[in-house]
């Protein structure tokens, strides 16, 4: 499942009247994308859940300029004997490192803060380069995806759709009893952050071949510091996990995390206006770059989801959640499901 | 105590937080630091190295046969054995951001 680069990227900007601030090397996180083509077409049954066919990264040409300008990147897996399978993506994958790339000539005083650029993006061969004497000798040996027959339509009789349902995505499942514990902790830490992993399944319909993921419980995240705007995450977190996970022995696997969002001690802090804070932008469906890096690090896979409980202050406590659609993390759906056990809560390994 | 491996190198089996990254080393060598391997193994499985502003990633590794974090600045001939799985687990922030 290795990622290789014929082409090396580039982002070159440019301000409004057209005269060039410079080109930098295309340093962005490809994996993202990565992950999501080899999920998508997993799903589809065009990639083998243990598929480990090298992906690469490859230009699209712009259609008038041609080489070396792009108007996206392609990522192409192949898969032995069979033809390879490919996701094509756009320019705007590229935006948020333009607009890094802007601040950097912002803070250099080469553009003024508030100025508009523009930027292209162009790609050049890798040019070949001498194998490296020493080194680790390093092989990929990860499981294919851990996914369990199941009908999908027997979640689906008994859930109720959250948020908005793009039909594109995968379906997930959260139990309530999630939720409820989610929203109890939230509440019981009011106005610090707190969170937890969610665990559960990867489940492949019988009928369809869709894979959908149903998380079937979470453990409380221990060995955390929290405050009203971060909640970081420990070496420890993630072994008290790992024990708890163990302890339960029914086969779940990690599918993301959840935390909470304390809105209204963020509006507090900046003295918000009521009004303000009806319609504050941070108060639904808000997934900071640092949400983002934990997914990253954690849980790379593109089944995997993160929850964000939003505790306002005018409304009840709401659930937003957010996955990888298209190499990059989004608002998304999900379904609901009733419980039928009472055993979600999971406590630390002792 | 299992202990004191005297080959100069180690095959080793390193996982990420999700165990869904799993990778096979087969030279580990016994004189570096666990804080060497980590680094060179982060670039190898694609971990993020920095967090959203930038700022250095720190991860442990974590020994599964003993149950504790190793110290980045042991050496991996007197700590690590043949076969050894290792998971690299971050110290890490969600939240609102700055």
């Amino acid at each position: 499942m290795t990622l290789t680069f014929p082409y090396r990227f580039a982002v070159a900007l440019f301000r409004e009247d057209g005269t060039s601030l410079g080109t930098v090397p295309a340093n962005r996180d490809w994996e993202p994308a990565h992950e999501w083509t080899r999920f998508y077409f997993q799903r589809r049954g065009e990639l083998a859940l243990d598929g480990d066919g090298s992906a690469s990264v490859l230009p699209l040409w712009e259609h008038t300029l041609g080489e070396p300008y792009c108007r996206g990147y392609r990522v192409q897996i192949e898969q032995p004997g069979r033809r390879p399978v490919a996701a094509d993506f756009s320019m705007t994958h590229f935006r948020d490192f333009a607009s890094a790339v802007a601040s950097v000539y912002v803070e250099r005083k080469a553009l003024r803060a508030g100025d508009r650029y523009s930027y292209l993006v162009v790609a050049h061969p890798t040019p070949e380069e001498t194998p490296k004497n020493g080194g680790l000798t390093v092989t990929n040996s990860s499981p294919g995806l851990p996914a369990r027959d199941a009908t999908l339509d027997s979640f689906l009789v008994r859930a109720k759709p959250s948020g908005v349902m793009d039909i594109d995505d995968m379906p997930v499942f959260v139990s309530s009893r999630v939720l409820e514990e989610a929203a109890e902790r939230t509440h019981a830490e009011e106005g610090t952050e707190t969170g937890g992993i969610l665990i559960g399944m990867l489940w492949r319909d019988v009928g369809t071949g869709e894979l959908f993921v149903e998380v079937t419980a979470q453990i409380p995240a221990e060995h955390t510091s929290g405050n009203n705007v971060k909640l970081t995450f420990t070496a420890e977190t993630w072994a008290a996990a790992s024990a708890a996970l163990r302890l339960r022995a029914r086969g779940e696997i990690y599918l993301g995390y959840w935390h909470s969002h304390p809105v209204r001690e963020w509006c507090k802090a900046k003295e918000c206006t009521p009004e303000k804070q009806r319609t504050c932008h941070l108060a639904k469906d808000f997934f900071s770059p640092d949400d983002e890096a934990v997914i990253r690090a954690a849980f790379p896979r593109a089944y995997s989801v993160a929850i964000v409980a939003n505790d306002k202050a005018f409304t009840d406590l709401t659930f937003s959640m957010f996955g990888n659609r298209e190499g990059i993390t989004q608002p998304r759906g999900f379904y609901v499901l009733e419980e039928k056990t009472s055993d979600t809560q999971i406590s630390r390994a002792e | 105590m299992g202990k004191a491996e005297t080959a100069m190198e180690i095959p080793l089996e390193i996982s990420d937080v999700s165990g869904q990254k799993v990778f096979s080393v087969a030279n580990a060598p016994a004189g570096n630091t666990v804080g060497e391997l980590v680094h060179e193994m982060l670039g190898k499985m694609n971990l993020p190295r920095n967090d959203a502003s930038g700022a250095p990633l720190t991860y442990q590794a974590r020994l599964e046969r003993e149950g504790r974090h190793l110290n980045a600045s042991e050496r991996i001939g007197d700590v690590l054995e043949r076969g050894d799985k290792l998971t690299l687990q971050p110290n890490i922030d969600a939240g609102r951001g700055r």
